[in-house]
Protein backbone atom coordinates (compact mmCIF):
# COMPACT_ATOMS: atom_id res chain seq x y z
CA UNK A 1 0.00 0.00 0.00
CA UNK A 2 2.83 2.37 0.93
CA UNK A 3 4.47 1.69 -2.44
CA UNK A 4 1.26 2.57 -4.27
CA UNK A 5 0.93 5.82 -2.32
CA UNK A 6 4.57 6.73 -3.00
CA UNK A 7 4.19 5.90 -6.68
CA UNK A 8 1.04 8.02 -6.95
CA UNK A 9 2.71 10.92 -5.18
CA UNK A 10 5.73 10.81 -7.48
CA UNK A 11 3.42 10.85 -10.53
CA UNK A 12 1.63 13.90 -9.12
CA UNK A 13 4.99 15.60 -8.46
CA UNK A 14 6.22 14.80 -11.99
CA UNK A 15 3.02 16.14 -13.55
CA UNK A 16 3.23 19.22 -11.36
CA UNK A 17 6.79 19.94 -12.51
CA UNK A 18 5.89 20.78 -16.12
CA UNK A 19 4.24 24.11 -15.40
CA UNK A 20 5.71 26.45 -18.00
CA UNK A 21 3.86 26.62 -21.31
CA UNK A 22 5.48 26.68 -24.71
CA UNK A 23 5.11 30.26 -25.87
CA UNK A 24 5.65 31.13 -29.51
CA UNK A 25 6.22 34.46 -31.20
CA UNK A 26 2.64 34.76 -32.43
CA UNK A 27 1.35 35.21 -28.88
CA UNK A 28 0.93 38.24 -26.66
CA UNK A 29 2.48 36.07 -23.93
CA UNK A 30 5.84 36.21 -25.75
CA UNK A 31 6.44 39.84 -24.82
CA UNK A 32 6.73 40.89 -28.47
CA UNK A 33 3.41 42.74 -28.60
CA UNK A 34 3.20 45.02 -25.59
CA UNK A 35 -0.04 46.96 -25.48
CA UNK A 36 0.27 50.21 -27.41
CA UNK A 37 -0.96 52.24 -24.43
CA UNK A 38 2.39 51.48 -22.75
CA UNK A 39 4.32 53.23 -25.55
CA UNK A 40 1.80 55.89 -26.44
CA UNK A 41 -0.21 56.73 -23.32
CA UNK A 42 -1.32 60.04 -24.82
CA UNK A 43 -3.31 58.10 -27.42
CA UNK A 44 -5.17 56.14 -24.76
CA UNK A 45 -5.29 58.15 -21.55
CA UNK A 46 -6.94 61.53 -21.16
CA UNK A 47 -4.64 62.28 -18.23
CA UNK A 48 -1.70 62.01 -20.67
CA UNK A 49 -3.28 63.70 -23.69
CA UNK A 50 -4.88 66.62 -21.82
CA UNK A 51 -3.10 66.84 -18.46
CA UNK A 52 -4.13 70.48 -17.90
CA UNK A 53 -7.76 70.83 -19.05
CA UNK A 54 -9.47 74.15 -19.72
CA UNK A 55 -12.52 74.89 -17.59
CA UNK A 56 -14.73 73.63 -20.45
CA UNK A 57 -12.70 70.43 -20.84
CA UNK A 58 -12.74 69.85 -17.09
CA UNK A 59 -16.53 69.60 -16.99
CA UNK A 60 -16.80 67.61 -20.22
CA UNK A 61 -17.49 63.88 -19.65
CA UNK A 62 -14.50 61.52 -19.50
CA UNK A 63 -15.19 57.81 -19.49
CA UNK A 64 -12.56 55.41 -18.16
CA UNK A 65 -12.90 52.19 -20.16
CA UNK A 66 -11.56 49.05 -18.48
CA UNK A 67 -11.01 45.70 -20.17
CA UNK A 68 -11.31 42.23 -18.73
CA UNK A 69 -9.08 39.42 -17.47
CA UNK A 70 -6.39 38.37 -19.96
CA UNK A 71 -7.37 41.12 -22.41
CA UNK A 72 -5.87 44.50 -23.34
CA UNK A 73 -7.06 47.99 -24.25
CA UNK A 74 -8.00 46.38 -27.58
CA UNK A 75 -11.27 45.34 -25.97
CA UNK A 76 -12.47 48.96 -26.05
CA UNK A 77 -10.87 49.99 -29.38
CA UNK A 78 -14.18 49.65 -31.20
CA UNK A 79 -15.81 52.10 -28.82
CA UNK A 80 -13.02 54.56 -29.56
CA UNK A 81 -13.44 53.94 -33.29
CA UNK A 82 -17.22 54.37 -32.95
CA UNK A 83 -16.70 57.67 -31.15
CA UNK A 84 -14.47 58.80 -34.01
CA UNK A 85 -14.99 62.50 -34.54
CA UNK A 86 -17.90 62.73 -32.10
CA UNK A 87 -17.12 65.48 -29.68
CA UNK A 88 -18.53 66.06 -26.25
CA UNK A 89 -16.79 63.29 -24.35
CA UNK A 90 -13.37 61.65 -24.07
CA UNK A 91 -12.26 58.06 -23.50
CA UNK A 92 -9.44 56.88 -21.27
CA UNK A 93 -8.58 53.28 -22.13
CA UNK A 94 -6.80 51.85 -19.13
CA UNK A 95 -4.53 48.81 -19.35
CA UNK A 96 -4.86 46.64 -16.26
CA UNK A 97 -1.73 45.86 -14.28
CA UNK A 98 0.05 42.68 -15.37
CA UNK A 99 -1.83 42.73 -18.68
CA UNK A 100 -0.70 43.48 -22.22
CA UNK A 101 2.93 42.58 -21.50
CA UNK A 102 4.17 38.99 -21.23
CA UNK A 103 3.42 35.71 -19.52
CA UNK A 104 5.64 36.29 -16.48
CA UNK A 105 4.22 39.76 -15.83
CA UNK A 106 0.75 38.27 -15.94
CA UNK A 107 1.70 35.33 -13.76
CA UNK A 108 3.21 37.55 -11.08
CA UNK A 109 0.27 39.94 -10.86
CA UNK A 110 -2.54 40.06 -8.30
CA UNK A 111 -6.03 41.46 -8.74
CA UNK A 112 -4.89 44.53 -6.78
CA UNK A 113 -2.13 45.01 -9.36
CA UNK A 114 -4.77 44.74 -12.09
CA UNK A 115 -6.79 47.47 -10.40
CA UNK A 116 -3.99 49.97 -9.70
CA UNK A 117 -3.93 51.63 -13.16
CA UNK A 118 -7.68 52.35 -12.82
CA UNK A 119 -7.07 54.20 -9.57
CA UNK A 120 -4.01 55.96 -11.01
CA UNK A 121 -5.91 57.27 -14.02
CA UNK A 122 -8.91 58.32 -11.93
CA UNK A 123 -6.73 60.19 -9.45
CA UNK A 124 -4.69 61.87 -12.19
CA UNK A 125 -7.92 63.11 -13.77
CA UNK A 126 -9.27 64.20 -10.42
CA UNK A 127 -6.04 66.03 -9.59
CA UNK A 128 -6.02 67.69 -13.00
CA UNK A 129 -9.46 69.12 -12.26
CA UNK A 130 -11.79 66.85 -14.22
CA UNK A 131 -15.16 66.70 -12.49
CA UNK A 132 -17.31 64.62 -14.85
CA UNK A 133 -15.78 61.16 -14.76
CA UNK A 134 -17.60 57.93 -15.58
CA UNK A 135 -16.56 54.29 -15.88
CA UNK A 136 -17.23 51.59 -18.44
CA UNK A 137 -16.06 48.08 -17.69
CA UNK A 138 -16.12 44.80 -19.52
CA UNK A 139 -16.02 41.42 -17.78
CA UNK A 140 -13.46 41.51 -14.93
CA UNK A 141 -13.10 45.26 -15.50
CA UNK A 142 -16.64 45.49 -14.06
CA UNK A 143 -15.74 43.37 -11.06
CA UNK A 144 -12.82 45.68 -10.28
CA UNK A 145 -15.07 48.76 -10.48
CA UNK A 146 -17.60 47.10 -8.17
CA UNK A 147 -14.79 46.37 -5.70
CA UNK A 148 -13.88 50.07 -5.64
CA UNK A 149 -17.52 50.86 -4.84
CA UNK A 150 -17.73 48.16 -2.18
CA UNK A 151 -14.52 49.37 -0.52
CA UNK A 152 -15.92 52.90 -0.26
CA UNK A 153 -13.08 54.26 -2.39
CA UNK A 154 -15.20 57.16 -3.63
CA UNK A 155 -16.02 58.34 -0.11
CA UNK A 156 -12.86 60.43 -0.19
CA UNK A 157 -12.89 61.27 -3.92
CA UNK A 158 -15.15 62.96 -6.42
CA UNK A 159 -18.10 60.73 -7.25
CA UNK A 160 -18.30 59.04 -10.63
CA UNK A 161 -21.27 60.21 -12.71
CA UNK A 162 -22.14 56.96 -14.45
CA UNK A 163 -20.98 53.37 -14.40
CA UNK A 164 -21.66 51.09 -17.36
CA UNK A 165 -20.99 47.38 -17.03
CA UNK A 166 -20.70 45.10 -20.06
CA UNK A 167 -20.93 41.40 -19.23
CA UNK A 168 -19.76 41.68 -15.63
CA UNK A 169 -18.45 38.49 -14.11
CA UNK A 170 -19.65 37.57 -10.63
CA UNK A 171 -20.75 34.04 -11.44
CA UNK A 172 -18.26 32.24 -13.68
CA UNK A 173 -19.89 30.17 -16.42
CA UNK A 174 -17.07 27.67 -16.18
CA UNK A 175 -17.52 26.37 -12.67
CA UNK A 176 -14.13 24.63 -12.76
CA UNK A 177 -12.79 27.97 -11.55
CA UNK A 178 -14.04 26.97 -8.10
CA UNK A 179 -11.53 24.09 -8.13
CA UNK A 180 -8.49 26.13 -9.14
CA UNK A 181 -7.05 25.99 -5.63
CA UNK A 182 -6.83 22.20 -5.87
CA UNK A 183 -6.27 21.63 -9.59
CA UNK A 184 -4.19 24.75 -10.28
CA UNK A 185 -0.87 23.59 -8.81
CA UNK A 186 -1.20 20.33 -10.76
CA UNK A 187 -2.08 21.75 -14.17
CA UNK A 188 -0.02 24.96 -13.87
CA UNK A 189 -1.96 26.91 -16.49
CA UNK A 190 -4.87 26.74 -18.89
CA UNK A 191 -4.99 27.96 -22.48
CA UNK A 192 -7.49 29.83 -24.59
CA UNK A 193 -8.36 29.11 -28.20
CA UNK A 194 -7.76 32.61 -29.51
CA UNK A 195 -8.20 33.39 -33.18
CA UNK A 196 -5.04 34.45 -35.03
CA UNK A 197 -6.13 38.07 -34.70
CA UNK A 198 -6.84 37.77 -30.99
CA UNK A 199 -3.45 36.21 -30.22
CA UNK A 200 -1.73 39.61 -30.11
CA UNK A 201 -4.32 41.15 -27.80
CA UNK A 202 -5.34 38.35 -25.45
CA UNK A 203 -3.08 36.13 -23.41
CA UNK A 204 -3.03 32.61 -24.81
CA UNK A 205 -2.03 31.03 -21.49
CA UNK A 206 -3.60 31.65 -18.13
CA UNK A 207 -1.32 30.81 -15.21
CA UNK A 208 -3.28 29.21 -12.40
CA UNK A 209 -1.98 31.91 -10.06
CA UNK A 210 -3.97 34.48 -12.04
CA UNK A 211 -7.01 32.22 -12.16
CA UNK A 212 -6.79 32.04 -8.38
CA UNK A 213 -6.67 35.85 -8.31
CA UNK A 214 -9.70 35.97 -10.57
CA UNK A 215 -11.51 33.58 -8.27
CA UNK A 216 -10.56 35.70 -5.25
CA UNK A 217 -11.86 38.98 -6.67
CA UNK A 218 -15.05 37.35 -7.94
CA UNK A 219 -15.70 35.83 -4.52
CA UNK A 220 -14.96 39.05 -2.67
CA UNK A 221 -17.34 41.05 -4.84
CA UNK A 222 -20.03 38.37 -4.66
CA UNK A 223 -19.91 38.58 -0.88
CA UNK A 224 -19.88 42.39 -1.05
CA UNK A 225 -23.02 42.26 -3.19
CA UNK A 226 -24.57 39.80 -0.78
CA UNK A 227 -24.07 42.33 2.01
CA UNK A 228 -25.22 45.20 -0.22
CA UNK A 229 -23.43 48.04 -2.01
CA UNK A 230 -24.84 51.56 -2.04
CA UNK A 231 -23.79 53.82 -4.91
CA UNK A 232 -22.36 57.25 -4.10
CA UNK A 233 -24.90 60.09 -4.25
CA UNK A 234 -25.56 61.06 -7.85
CA UNK A 235 -23.90 57.99 -9.40
CA UNK A 236 -25.94 55.80 -11.76
CA UNK A 237 -25.14 52.23 -12.77
CA UNK A 238 -26.35 50.31 -15.80
CA UNK A 239 -25.64 46.70 -16.69
CA UNK A 240 -25.71 45.18 -20.18
CA UNK A 241 -25.53 41.40 -20.04
CA UNK A 242 -25.41 38.72 -22.72
CA UNK A 243 -28.01 36.13 -21.87
CA UNK A 244 -26.03 33.15 -23.23
CA UNK A 245 -22.53 34.02 -22.12
CA UNK A 246 -20.18 31.07 -21.69
CA UNK A 247 -17.64 33.08 -19.65
CA UNK A 248 -19.69 35.26 -17.30
CA UNK A 249 -22.93 33.55 -16.38
CA UNK A 250 -26.04 35.68 -16.84
CA UNK A 251 -26.81 35.11 -13.16
CA UNK A 252 -24.05 37.68 -12.55
CA UNK A 253 -26.56 40.35 -13.57
CA UNK A 254 -29.08 38.98 -11.06
CA UNK A 255 -26.56 39.33 -8.23
CA UNK A 256 -25.73 42.91 -9.23
CA UNK A 257 -29.41 43.80 -9.54
CA UNK A 258 -30.09 42.41 -6.06
CA UNK A 259 -26.87 43.65 -4.47
CA UNK A 260 -26.65 47.31 -5.51
CA UNK A 261 -28.88 50.25 -4.71
CA UNK A 262 -28.55 53.89 -5.63
CA UNK A 263 -28.25 56.53 -2.92
CA UNK A 264 -32.02 56.98 -3.25
CA UNK A 265 -32.67 53.25 -2.80
CA UNK A 266 -33.48 52.19 -6.35
CA UNK A 267 -32.07 49.12 -8.09
CA UNK A 268 -29.71 49.54 -11.05
CA UNK A 269 -30.99 49.17 -14.59
CA UNK A 270 -30.16 45.82 -16.17
CA UNK A 271 -30.57 45.19 -19.89
CA UNK A 272 -30.37 41.57 -20.99
CA UNK A 273 -28.83 41.31 -24.45
CA UNK A 274 -29.76 38.38 -26.72
CA UNK A 275 -26.22 37.24 -27.50
CA UNK A 276 -23.86 34.30 -27.15
CA UNK A 277 -20.80 36.54 -27.08
CA UNK A 278 -18.85 37.37 -23.97
CA UNK A 279 -18.15 41.12 -24.07
CA UNK A 280 -20.61 41.46 -26.94
CA UNK A 281 -19.37 45.01 -27.64
CA UNK A 282 -16.07 43.64 -28.99
CA UNK A 283 -16.60 42.16 -32.45
CA UNK A 284 -13.19 42.45 -34.12
CA UNK A 285 -11.18 39.25 -34.60
CA UNK A 286 -14.02 37.00 -33.50
CA UNK A 287 -14.04 33.44 -34.79
CA UNK A 288 -17.29 34.01 -36.67
CA UNK A 289 -18.27 37.01 -38.73
CA UNK A 290 -20.53 39.16 -36.52
CA UNK A 291 -24.22 38.79 -37.32
CA UNK A 292 -26.46 41.82 -37.96
CA UNK A 293 -27.81 41.21 -34.45
CA UNK A 294 -24.29 41.37 -32.96
CA UNK A 295 -23.59 44.65 -34.76
CA UNK A 296 -26.93 46.06 -33.71
CA UNK A 297 -26.24 45.11 -30.07
CA UNK A 298 -22.83 46.78 -30.16
CA UNK A 299 -24.01 49.96 -31.86
CA UNK A 300 -27.06 50.24 -29.64
CA UNK A 301 -25.03 49.99 -26.44
CA UNK A 302 -22.31 52.39 -27.63
CA UNK A 303 -25.02 54.95 -28.45
CA UNK A 304 -26.73 54.32 -25.13
CA UNK A 305 -23.48 54.84 -23.20
CA UNK A 306 -22.72 58.04 -25.09
CA UNK A 307 -26.27 59.33 -24.49
CA UNK A 308 -26.00 58.40 -20.83
CA UNK A 309 -22.87 60.48 -20.38
CA UNK A 310 -24.83 63.67 -21.06
CA UNK A 311 -27.53 62.94 -18.49
CA UNK B 1 -59.39 -6.59 -9.83
CA UNK B 2 -57.67 -3.35 -8.87
CA UNK B 3 -57.53 -4.45 -5.22
CA UNK B 4 -55.93 -7.74 -6.25
CA UNK B 5 -53.24 -5.96 -8.26
CA UNK B 6 -52.49 -3.56 -5.41
CA UNK B 7 -52.32 -6.46 -2.96
CA UNK B 8 -49.91 -8.39 -5.19
CA UNK B 9 -47.75 -5.29 -5.70
CA UNK B 10 -47.59 -4.64 -1.98
CA UNK B 11 -46.80 -8.27 -1.25
CA UNK B 12 -44.07 -8.24 -3.89
CA UNK B 13 -42.58 -5.09 -2.39
CA UNK B 14 -42.56 -6.60 1.10
CA UNK B 15 -40.85 -9.76 -0.17
CA UNK B 16 -38.30 -7.66 -2.06
CA UNK B 17 -37.52 -5.59 1.02
CA UNK B 18 -37.15 -8.73 3.10
CA UNK B 19 -34.79 -10.24 0.52
CA UNK B 20 -32.67 -7.07 0.44
CA UNK B 21 -32.60 -7.16 4.21
CA UNK B 22 -31.37 -10.74 4.23
CA UNK B 23 -28.84 -10.09 1.51
CA UNK B 24 -27.23 -7.16 3.31
CA UNK B 25 -27.27 -8.73 6.76
CA UNK B 26 -29.71 -6.05 7.90
CA UNK B 27 -31.40 -6.58 11.21
CA UNK B 28 -32.69 -3.12 11.96
CA UNK B 29 -35.11 -0.94 10.05
CA UNK B 30 -35.35 2.53 11.35
CA UNK B 31 -36.30 6.05 10.42
CA UNK B 32 -34.39 9.12 11.40
CA UNK B 33 -34.97 12.81 10.81
CA UNK B 34 -32.69 15.74 11.19
CA UNK B 35 -31.07 18.90 9.98
CA UNK B 36 -28.68 19.29 7.10
CA UNK B 37 -26.17 22.10 6.62
CA UNK B 38 -24.54 22.53 3.23
CA UNK B 39 -21.84 24.91 2.03
CA UNK B 40 -21.27 25.08 -1.68
CA UNK B 41 -17.68 25.99 -2.52
CA UNK B 42 -17.59 29.64 -3.69
CA UNK B 43 -21.30 30.08 -3.15
CA UNK B 44 -23.97 29.77 -0.48
CA UNK B 45 -24.84 28.10 2.77
CA UNK B 46 -27.98 26.13 2.08
CA UNK B 47 -29.59 24.46 5.05
CA UNK B 48 -32.68 22.41 5.58
CA UNK B 49 -34.23 19.20 6.73
CA UNK B 50 -33.59 15.59 5.89
CA UNK B 51 -35.16 12.24 6.59
CA UNK B 52 -33.64 8.80 6.16
CA UNK B 53 -35.04 5.30 6.15
CA UNK B 54 -32.61 2.48 6.92
CA UNK B 55 -33.76 -0.15 4.53
CA UNK B 56 -30.94 -2.34 5.73
CA UNK B 57 -27.81 -1.72 7.68
CA UNK B 58 -26.09 -0.99 4.40
CA UNK B 59 -28.74 0.76 2.34
CA UNK B 60 -30.33 4.04 3.37
CA UNK B 61 -32.98 5.92 1.42
CA UNK B 62 -33.41 9.61 2.07
CA UNK B 63 -35.24 12.79 1.16
CA UNK B 64 -34.03 16.31 1.83
CA UNK B 65 -34.96 19.92 1.33
CA UNK B 66 -32.14 22.47 1.33
CA UNK B 67 -32.46 26.16 0.71
CA UNK B 68 -30.43 29.36 0.84
CA UNK B 69 -33.61 30.79 2.42
CA UNK B 70 -32.46 28.95 5.55
CA UNK B 71 -28.84 29.95 5.00
CA UNK B 72 -27.05 32.68 3.08
CA UNK B 73 -30.21 34.47 1.98
CA UNK B 74 -31.27 35.23 5.56
CA UNK B 75 -30.93 38.99 5.86
CA UNK B 76 -28.79 39.30 2.73
CA UNK B 77 -29.03 39.77 -1.03
CA UNK B 78 -28.17 36.16 -1.82
CA UNK B 79 -30.41 34.48 -4.39
CA UNK B 80 -33.18 32.42 -2.83
CA UNK B 81 -32.75 28.92 -4.17
CA UNK B 82 -34.21 25.56 -3.22
CA UNK B 83 -33.03 21.98 -3.63
CA UNK B 84 -35.39 18.99 -3.39
CA UNK B 85 -33.49 15.72 -3.19
CA UNK B 86 -33.99 11.98 -3.05
CA UNK B 87 -30.99 9.90 -2.17
CA UNK B 88 -29.68 6.39 -1.76
CA UNK B 89 -26.65 5.63 0.41
CA UNK B 90 -24.43 2.62 0.77
CA UNK B 91 -22.81 2.21 4.18
CA UNK B 92 -19.48 0.50 4.63
CA UNK B 93 -18.55 -1.20 7.96
CA UNK B 94 -22.22 -1.11 8.99
CA UNK B 95 -21.62 -2.69 12.39
CA UNK B 96 -19.05 -0.10 13.46
CA UNK B 97 -19.97 3.26 14.99
CA UNK B 98 -17.84 5.08 12.39
CA UNK B 99 -19.07 4.21 8.91
CA UNK B 100 -17.81 5.52 5.57
CA UNK B 101 -20.62 5.97 3.06
CA UNK B 102 -21.32 6.78 -0.57
CA UNK B 103 -24.51 8.56 -1.54
CA UNK B 104 -26.20 9.24 -4.88
CA UNK B 105 -28.66 12.11 -5.06
CA UNK B 106 -31.28 13.04 -7.62
CA UNK B 107 -33.51 16.03 -7.40
CA UNK B 108 -34.77 19.37 -8.55
CA UNK B 109 -33.26 22.83 -8.21
CA UNK B 110 -35.02 26.16 -8.52
CA UNK B 111 -33.81 29.73 -8.00
CA UNK B 112 -35.96 32.82 -7.57
CA UNK B 113 -34.51 35.75 -9.54
CA UNK B 114 -37.28 38.03 -8.26
CA UNK B 115 -37.48 40.30 -11.31
CA UNK B 116 -39.21 40.28 -14.68
CA UNK B 117 -35.89 41.38 -16.21
CA UNK B 118 -34.57 37.85 -15.75
CA UNK B 119 -37.63 35.90 -16.82
CA UNK B 120 -35.74 34.64 -19.91
CA UNK B 121 -32.98 33.04 -17.86
CA UNK B 122 -33.00 29.40 -16.86
CA UNK B 123 -33.63 29.17 -13.14
CA UNK B 124 -34.44 25.48 -12.71
CA UNK B 125 -32.44 22.33 -13.18
CA UNK B 126 -32.30 18.65 -12.43
CA UNK B 127 -29.80 17.70 -9.76
CA UNK B 128 -27.56 14.65 -10.04
CA UNK B 129 -24.83 14.48 -7.46
CA UNK B 130 -22.66 12.10 -5.48
CA UNK B 131 -21.19 12.59 -2.07
CA UNK B 132 -18.94 10.54 0.11
CA UNK B 133 -18.20 10.86 3.77
CA UNK B 134 -18.34 9.43 7.24
CA UNK B 135 -21.28 8.71 9.51
CA UNK B 136 -20.92 8.31 13.23
CA UNK B 137 -23.59 6.68 15.35
CA UNK B 138 -23.60 7.68 18.97
CA UNK B 139 -24.93 5.42 21.73
CA UNK B 140 -27.89 7.75 21.92
CA UNK B 141 -30.23 7.90 18.89
CA UNK B 142 -27.99 10.64 17.49
CA UNK B 143 -26.11 10.19 14.23
CA UNK B 144 -23.71 12.59 12.55
CA UNK B 145 -22.90 12.62 8.82
CA UNK B 146 -20.05 14.58 7.21
CA UNK B 147 -19.52 14.45 3.48
CA UNK B 148 -17.98 16.05 0.42
CA UNK B 149 -19.98 16.04 -2.79
CA UNK B 150 -19.93 16.81 -6.47
CA UNK B 151 -22.80 18.05 -8.62
CA UNK B 152 -22.67 16.52 -12.10
CA UNK B 153 -25.09 19.12 -13.49
CA UNK B 154 -24.09 22.77 -13.18
CA UNK B 155 -24.85 25.97 -15.03
CA UNK B 156 -22.57 26.60 -18.00
CA UNK B 157 -23.57 30.10 -18.99
CA UNK B 158 -25.01 28.95 -22.29
CA UNK B 159 -27.49 26.70 -20.49
CA UNK B 160 -28.53 25.56 -17.06
CA UNK B 161 -29.10 27.39 -13.82
CA UNK B 162 -26.16 29.72 -13.18
CA UNK B 163 -26.00 29.32 -9.43
CA UNK B 164 -25.82 25.54 -9.42
CA UNK B 165 -22.17 24.95 -8.48
CA UNK B 166 -20.19 21.71 -8.46
CA UNK B 167 -18.55 21.10 -5.08
CA UNK B 168 -20.26 21.10 -1.72
CA UNK B 169 -19.71 19.86 1.81
CA UNK B 170 -22.46 18.74 4.11
CA UNK B 171 -23.07 18.10 7.74
CA UNK B 172 -26.21 16.29 8.83
CA UNK B 173 -27.45 15.59 12.30
CA UNK B 174 -30.08 12.86 12.59
CA UNK B 175 -32.21 11.64 15.43
CA UNK B 176 -33.55 8.13 15.31
CA UNK B 177 -37.32 8.37 15.61
CA UNK B 178 -38.24 4.70 15.62
CA UNK B 179 -36.62 1.30 15.54
CA UNK B 180 -38.01 -2.08 14.69
CA UNK B 181 -36.09 -5.24 15.38
CA UNK B 182 -36.65 -7.73 12.64
CA UNK B 183 -35.06 -10.59 14.42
Amino acid sequence: MKKIILFSLSIVVLVSCNKEPEIDSSMLDSGLYFDQSIYQPEKYLVSASVPAPTSAQAVSPVIIAIHGYGATTFEWDEFRAWKGARTGFSISQVLLGGHGRDYQSFKNSTWRDWRNPIIEEFEKLEKAGYTNISFAGSSTGCTLILKLLADGYFDSHIKPKHIFLIDPIIVPANKTLTLVGVLGPIIGYTKVDNTAGEEKYYYHYRPYETLQQLRNIINEVRIDLQKGITLPAGTTLKVYKSDKDDVADAASAVLIHKGIVSSTGSAPTVVMIPSKLHVFTRLNHRENIPSPGDISNQMGVFADIADGLYK
Amino acid sequence: MKYKQSFLRTLGLIILLQLIGQFSFGQVHSFEAGLRFQKTVDLYYENGISGQYHLTKRIILGASYLSSRLGSAIGSNAIKQDNFLLSGSWMFRPKKPLKPFLRANLGYFTADYESETFKGLTNTSAIASMDAGMAYSFKSPLRLHLSLGYNAITGTGAKGAGTLYPVFCQTSIFWNLAKRKMQ
